[in-house]
């Protein structure tokens, strides 16, 4: 049980630097998912901390003690790998309790916490089979239960789920949800899947290009993002992003259309100013259609293209000016190619960034 | 009905053509194993006797040194040569090459692919053209017409092949197994030998076979630096019968059937691994 | 509380030099530095029988020498025919062989077994068998020649001049063809059935899709066949050795032969090392042409480093 603290982490190949920099600190306990797409050094970052590879520049500790030197075993982590990484040869049994005993320890002990373990994880009936002979969800089980035998001070999951089909991976999630809630540990859990990032984490670590570009809350993250990046990268369908350009109070985009500067954010903007307008779909809704929510309103009419009926609610693919933009339609009806709505704009959940850096207007 | 009938037929006809190639590809070894156990007048006969009238185990005695005649060819000095020979060098190739071969599939360093095709590029040298200087080295050291001498010789000629095929073989195993061994509290070295080595045990034991089978085999080498009991191997040896006025076939072949019956039963219990294993470190990289 | 760094020796870095130490080590001492030795030798008058004579620097003599010598060139010639023969042989039977195997599905493994049998034969019993099979008085091809009637006489397989050749060259073809056959047919199992399928519903016959699809794919397997078989061409040394012994009167001197005989029965070890540097040349020189093919072909097909 170990709060993990990386100052200035590097890491290098050659001449090639893959990860920048990296100040994080994560809380003992706290379940931190370390989010991206792929080659963004957020697998580098994991493997860091578990001494899989060096550190080329700056300090990782676990708990008080600078990491940085010690080979994997002396960190008292433990690791669920992409492809489990269970041992062909040895039964769930002995793949479970194989670090307990390199541990040298007792047999009656090993019995009891591989036991514990196999209880937590409801591996009891298969105990005796190898990895061969078990399914992708049970090969899961078995890698996290190899994790939690030895009582590590943290676990680091390395892309976990990515294996396993839809329906598993969304069962498996849960599992690992109550997994944290039963086996009080600090986590690492690295994905590219921004839903399994929300969905898990206490904390959202959105990696791009070896840099950290926010950390947050999976509310703050998804209701304030801190640039163009994470905004596109957090949430699904993906925000609206549209290139416009601060003109007298409005939010002018290419092709005339105009909205108003939402209040909150205007005093963050001047005159002139080029910036991208973010809104996310479900902030985009056809009057009626909408969730129920107080706030700035603005009203746009949209002619809809194509539209997709999802169930609950609908995708409508329409156009601000020349941009392709998508909005939400609740409790829907049907909507026909062509026709004209109006749509409320939910300005008090709009974003603006500036064009140049990227970077949201708001106050950070 | 009558396309099905077609298929069949083209079937059978491939599947008996087949058959034939290959019967006329073993038929001279079988001619020589037959030979093995008839008398050698049986084998100048005028007309020849095409099925042994006769067979016996009288050959294999002979060279071993039972019964009535005997050759003048110490046999079984030549097969303990052999086998020493070609034991104590594979194991000791197995090491090198394990370490070696672990080395390129796990590592990435400077001059990988350099070393790798220097390695391969030792094993081109003509076997008789190394044997010059290795010759001339050797009687120097007293090595000549030594047993370490040969399993000097023989560990080097291994080492590469040996190291491409292992090389393979651990590639195969994903590195992660090791990687969460290591989380698991195990130093790179148990990680290796609780881990990485039983997977591979079946791969490695296969790369022994064929360094045991090309050092049992080795002629080119062994016939220029050896000289007497002390150290002729059993490919040598075979020739000792040619040097006589009238050549003993039959004898001659059953010591080609004792020489080949070790690799017979070796080469049956790896093909599959060996395949695998060499296309797999050629394609796959 | 920091471990200190640990000792060189276990830091990742240099591992793999370690690991490497021991078979480095060993070609050093048991390839490279005789190589080293016999380059030097081959600029000396050495004799085996004149110890004194390995200080005796002649020069390029011994090149000149053996490049001005007809019986040099002859079994030179006579080399590089024997293995442009003998390996297209082997790739074409040898692919023929793959194919055929490939196509059976009843009783496949039976002959995957009978065709690694020639595997199986050192070159050393592969020259004493067709030295027994080809024998003029009681070799078995003869005997059946003349029971079915087709000849009369006993054809000197081994002493003309052509037919020895061709007696070496079949012994080889023998010995190799399934060397090819068996890569080749690891390289059709390994095959991707959706390409051919692709090709097939693209209206290609069954020798477009061969020649477009399955040939292509086979490359690969093709240029490692070729590697190995470069890795041991040589030991075609001891199969004429047994079968004729590079006779009879140089009839099927070969490189290898030709070396043996200088070098040791007549004791020229100078000349002799001069010579197996031009067989060395030529072994690395085929190697390496297929080696980088290989690579080629493997970062083709995606699969490399």
């Amino acid at each position: 049980m170990a709060d993990i603290s990386l100052k200035g982490v590097v890491k290098r190949y050659g001449r090639t630097e893959v990860v920048h920099g990296i100040d994080l600190d994560i809380a003992h306990n706290e379940f931190v998912v370390l989010v991206g797409p792929s080659g963004c050094g957020k697998s580098t970052t994991l493997r860091m901390i578990a001494g899989l590879e060096d550190i080329s520049d700056g300090a990782i500790s676990i708990g008080p003690r600078v990491v940085n030197d010690l080979p994997p075993r002396k960190r008292n982590i433990s690791m669920v790998f992409q492809n489990y990484a269970l041992y062909p040869h040895m039964t769930v049994r002995e793949n479970l309790g194989f670090g307990l005993k390199i541990a040298k320890q007792s047999p009656a002990e090993i019995a009891r916490r591989v036991d514990e373990a196999a209880e937590i994880l409801g591996l009891g009936a298969l105990m005796e089979r190898t990895p061969a002979e078990l399914s992708g969800g049970q090969r899961q089980r078995v890698a996290m239960g190899r994790a939690i035998v030895r009582h590590p001070e943290a676990f680091l999951f390395d892309e976990p789920l990515s294996n396993l089909d839809a329906k598993l991976r969304v069962q498996m999630r849960t599992e690992i949800k109550k997994l944290h809630r039963t086996v009080k540990t600090t986590v690492v859990y690295v994905t590219h899947d921004q839903v399994e990032a929300m969905t898990l984490a206490d904390r959202i670590v959105v990696m791009k290009d070896g840099h950290i570009e926010q950390v947050g809350t999976p509310m703050e993250v998804f209701d304030h993002p801190v640039n163009t990046f994470v905004a596109s990268f957090i949430g699904s369908p993906p925000m609206n992003l549209l290139p416009a350009r601060i003109s007298d109070g409005q939010v002018v985009f290419a092709g005339g259309t105009g909205l108003p500067v939402p209040t909150r954010l205007a005093d963050r903007v001047r005159d002139g100013q080029e910036v991208t307008f973010g809104l996310r779909p479900d902030d985009l809704t056809p009057q009626g259609h909408g969730i129920a929510r107080g706030g700035e309103r603005a009203q746009l009419t949209l002619e809809v293209g194509l539209s997709e009926l999802l169930g609950t609610e609908t995708i409508l693919y329409t156009r601000i000016g020349d941009q392709e933009v998508q909005g939400k339609m609740f409790g829907p009806r049907d909507v026909a190619a062509g026709e004209r709505l109006t749509f409320d704009v939910a300005l008090d959940r709009a974003h603006l960034f500036d064009t140049v850096t990227g970077r949201s207007v708001r106050r950070l | 009905m009558g396309r099905t009938l077609r298929k069949r037929l083209a079937a059978v006809g491939l599947w008996l053509l087949t058959f034939v190639l290959m019967v006329i590809m073993c038929v001279p070894g079988l001619w020589v194993v037959l030979t093995a156990f008839r008398p050698n007048a049986e084998v100048l006969a005028k007309p020849p006797v095409w099925i042994p009238e006769n067979p016996s185990l009288n050959n294999f005695a002979k060279i071993f040194g039972f019964g009535a005649d005997q050759v003048a060819i110490p046999v079984p000095a030549y097969f303990a040569n052999s086998l020493i020979i070609a034991l104590t060098s594979t194991v000791i190739a197995l090491l090198i090459g394990m370490s070696g071969g672990y080395a390129f599939a796990r590592y990435r360093f400077r001059f990988k692919n350099g070393l790798f095709l220097g390695l391969m590029l030792s094993r081109t040298v003509p076997g008789i053209a190394l044997s010059l200087p290795i010759f001339i080295i050797w009687s120097r050291l007293g090595l000549i017409d030594a047993k370490l001498g040969l399993i000097i010789v023989y560990v080097a000629l291994n080492v590469p092949f040996t190291i491409w095929l292992i090389d393979g073989f651990f590639r195969q195993i994903p590195k992660e197994m090791s990687e969460a061994a290591q989380v698991d509290g195990c130093t790179r070295w148990q990680a290796f030998w609780k881990i990485e080595f039983p997977l591979a045990k079946s791969g490695i034991a296969s790369a022994g076979i064929f360094a045991f089978l090309t050092s049992w085999n080795e002629y080119a080498l062994a016939s220029n630096l050896t000289r007497s009991t002390d150290s002729k191997t059993l490919p040598v040896g075979l020739m000792d019968f040619t040097a006589q006025f009238t050549i003993d076939w039959a004898g001659m072949s059953a010591m080609a059937v004792i020489i080949i019956v070790p690799a017979l039963i070796l080469t049956f219990l790896v093909q599959k691994h060996l395949i695998a294993g060499l296309t797999f470190s050629g394609v796959k990289g | 509380m920091t471990d200190r760094r640990p000792p060189f020796w276990q830091r990742e870095k240099y591992t793999p030099y370690l690991l490497l130490l021991p078979a480095v080590l060993t070609i050093l001492f048991v390839v490279l530095l005789p190589l080293i030795f016999s380059l030097y030798t081959s600029f000396t008058g050495y004799r085996l029988i004149r110890p004194e004579s390995l200080w005796q620097w002649v020069g390029l003599r011994n090149y000149e020498r053996i490049f001005g010598d007809r019986d040099f060139w002859v079994a030179f010639g006579r080399t590089v025919i024997f293995l442009t023969i003998a390996l297209n042989l082997e790739f074409l039977l040898g692919l023929g062989i793959a194919l055929l195997i490939n196509k059976i599905t009843w009783g496949q493994r039976t002959l995957r077994t009978i065709m690694m049998f020639p595997m199986m034969f050192s070159p050393i019993l592969v020259g004493y068998q067709f030295k027994f099979v080809f024998n003029d008085n009681i070799g078995i091809l003869n005997n059946a020649l003349q029971a079915l009637g087709l000849s009369d006489g006993a054809i000197p397989w081994l002493v003309d001049k052509y037919l020895a050749n061709f007696a070496i060259i079949f012994a080889e073809v023998w010995m190799s063809t399934s060397v090819f056959a068996i890569l080749l047919l690891a390289g059709l199992f390994a095959m991707p059935r959706d390409p051919l399928e692709a090709a097939k519903v693209d209206g290609c016959n069954a020798w477009q899709v061969f020649r477009h699809i399955t040939l292509p794919f086979l490359m690969p397997f093709v240029f490692i066949a070729m590697t190995i078989r470069s890795l041991d061409v040589a030991r075609a040394y001891d199969i004429v050795d047994v079968m004729t012994g590079g006779g009879p009167a140089g009839r099927t001197e070969l490189l290898w032969t030709l070396i043996a005989r200088v070098g040791y029965d007549n004791a020229r070890m100078g000349q002799a090392n001069a010579m197996a540097y031009v067989s060395i040349v030529l072994s690395i020189a085929f190697t390496y042409y297929f080696f980088t093919k290989l690579m080629a072909a493997r970062r083709y097909m995606g699969g490399a480093d």
